[in-house]
């Protein structure tokens, strides 16, 4: 497993777009010693890594087919209203080239 | 006592009688609500209301929701209601649709009167992390206490008497365990039994839509109005629908309980043991089964982190649509790239950047292996293991958290039992999808704890059915701060 330092959680809060405090980055590494020792209960399974993992619940199988019926799509008006900064039809964003 | 404080069986005989109006039921909910002191609203939906209020036409004979006021935790999508799932990111966010619990209870003339506190976006169990600041126990006037989370606002609302019903959601336990601790009945039904369209997905398999009522009559009253298949969720199931406020009824002489030895052990209070005991003795006394069952406690120990570890890394996904371009709280930046950041930085509170923290540590490619998928393989065993139980019973029943609502900052030992068995069993009823409900069970230094049954998947009526006898040996039905103080 990877060891965990400030770095590779300032590596991941940019990967995840978002920026912390230096405080919260030293609580948080603090706090990845419990996380940590928390998270090795799991290697204490008998079996576990032979197990098949579970991705949902049971097993579901839709075999039926909705209608192929002509249903009216959100207004634009209604997909746009949300938006911080509109231009015409479209999201408003930077210049991505110049 | 009001109408209001009656259960929506009782209220409902009332509005059919015409001894009370929808509209003097909702005057007063409103009274009680802008008088409340435990921050359990967001968004107050008077206007909207008030304008049902006409369409409303007369009493519905056949219908148990018409005129009935309700709440709506704020993960779920209401059409031209602001709904921020009680974070920042999501501030100004006006949905364009309703989400089709919301919708169904619409088509059945409730009346939704506000949006309920959350966790922020669902992620915590304690009901103080939402950008609104904690949610109070109407059970404790001096707010030292938690209702918990994630659905704080709902089960506040309820226990205070406000409403009669309330929407959660549920994806560890965020309605079962803020029922212990608020003295309600707090149901989520089998995995795809209730449409999850327009719930704010946080973990999509571990996800259910959950509610609070006063009693489980009440309870079986909403999986009939709630249930059923939906073309808008494909994961929401075909298998036939049962009239589950019939089948409460039907006897449970022949039922096998089952009591995990594993988890019953990590319970050290007393007063919870003590009244969970003489639950057993009267279950037994009945001619019920009850017997107490070891499960493998390495497994029971793997609950908390196997969900911490899915919940957290399927979050990070699920929340990447929150940027600020689209729709959401913006924070201007130079590029497209600085919206984003500055836009998720602003809009999430450090605990929920802990999460996603946590979770994108399980993901990284070193670490996929040894922490998301042996999670997953965990999922497996301890389903496994609780299904071969069910081989044998039909329910298990515990106790649903290890004593009453802790106090505000309350210190636990992240690693004892008591933290990762007695206050995180009831997750194994996400991971498997079981039928699960909370309901009172007795009371501590004034505030309320619950005991909690869980079933088969699908068998939803069985776990209404058991749990509508466990209320008639307990005794406490519809109880609310209200009600207590008469």
């Amino acid at each position: 497993m990877k060891q965990v330092d400030i770095n590779v959680l300032k590596d991941a809060t940019t990967r995840l777009m978002f920026t912390m405090s230096e405080e919260q980055y030293i609580k948080l590494e603090k706090e990845f010693s419990i996380i940590i020792a928390q998270m090795n209960l799991i290697k204490d399974i008998a079996g576990v890594d032979e197990a098949e993992p579970m991705i949902f619940p049971f097993d579901i199988s839709v075999d039926t087919l909705r209608e192929d019926e002509i249903e009216d799509p959100l207004a634009l008006e209604e997909v746009l209203k949300n938006a911080p900064e509109v231009d015409g039809n479209e999201f408003k964003l930077p210049k991505v080239v110049g | 006592m009001h109408i209001l404080d009656l259960t929506i069986s009782e209220i409902h005989r009332a509005l059919v009688n015409k001894e009370i109006t929808p509209r003097e039921l909702v005057d007063e909910a409103f009274r009680r609500l802008e008088s409340d002191a435990n921050n359990l609203f967001e968004t107050s939906m008077k206007e909207q209301t008030y304008k049902r209020l006409a369409t409303l036409g007369e009493p519905e004979k056949d219908n148990v929701f018409w005129g009935i006021p309700f709440m709506i935790k704020d993960n779920f999508s209401t059409k031209g209601v602001l709904t921020t799932a009680s974070s920042d990111i999501l501030n100004g966010y006006i949905p364009v649709f309703d989400a089709t619990v919301v919708k169904k209870l619409y088509q059945a003339k409730a009346l939704p009167i506000a949006k309920a506190t959350m966790d922020e976006l669902a992620m915590g169990g304690s009901g103080v992390t939402g950008h609104k600041g904690p949610t109070f126990n109407p059970y404790d006037i001096k707010h030292e206490h938690i209702i918990g989370g994630s659905s704080s606002g709902s089960a506040a609302a309820v226990a205070a008497g406000i409403v009669p019903f309330a929407l959660g959601s549920d994806t560890g336990d965020s309605v079962r365990k803020p029922a212990s601790h608020g003295g309600l009945v707090g149901f989520k039904a089998t995995w795809g039994r209730i449409s999850r369209y327009g719930l704010f997905p946080f973990v999509p398999s571990l996800d259910h839509v959950g509610y609070f009522t006063r009693s489980v009559e009440d309870a079986a009253h909403a999986l009939n109005l709630l249930s059923g298949y939906d073309k808008m969720d494909t994961t929401s199931s075909i298998k036939p629908v049962e009239n589950y406020v019939k089948k409460i009824h039907d006897g449970i002489e022949n039922a096998r309980i089952a009591v995990l030895n594993q988890v019953y052990s990590s319970i050290t209070d007393a007063a919870v043991r003590h009244a969970f005991d003489h639950l057993v003795e009267n279950v037994k006394a009945k001619g019920i089964i009850v017997d107490f069952v070891d499960i493998d406690e390495a497994l029971m120990r793997a609950i908390y982190p196997t969900y911490i570890v899915l919940s957290c890394a399927e979050a990070t996904s699920n929340n990447a649509n929150l940027d600020g371009i689209r729709f959401g709280q913006r924070k201007d930046g130079e590029t497209y790239q600085d919206i984003m950041t500055n836009s998720r930085t602003a809009g999430f509170s450090p605990l929920i950047k802990r999460r996603f923290l946590i979770g994108s540590f399980a993901l990284m490619r070193e670490n996929q292996f040894e922490l998301y998928q042996r999670a997953q393989k965990a999922r497996r065993l301890i389903v496994d293991a609780v299904n071969k139980i069910f081989d044998n019973y039909d329910a298990i029943l515990l106790p649903a958290a290890p004593s009453v609502a802790p106090k505000f900052n309350a210190d636990s030992d992240a690693l004892s039992d008591e933290y990762l068995i007695a206050d995180n069993h009831l997750a194994i009823g996400n991971f498997g999808g079981f039928p699960s409900l909370t309901l009172p069970l007795g009371f501590k230094d004034n505030l309320p704890f619950g005991v909690n049954v869980t079933g088969r998947p699908y068998a939803d009526a069985d776990v209404l059915a058991i749990a509508y006898q466990l209320e008639n040996i307990i005794g406490y039905r519809n109880l609310s701060t209200r009600r207590m103080k008469q």
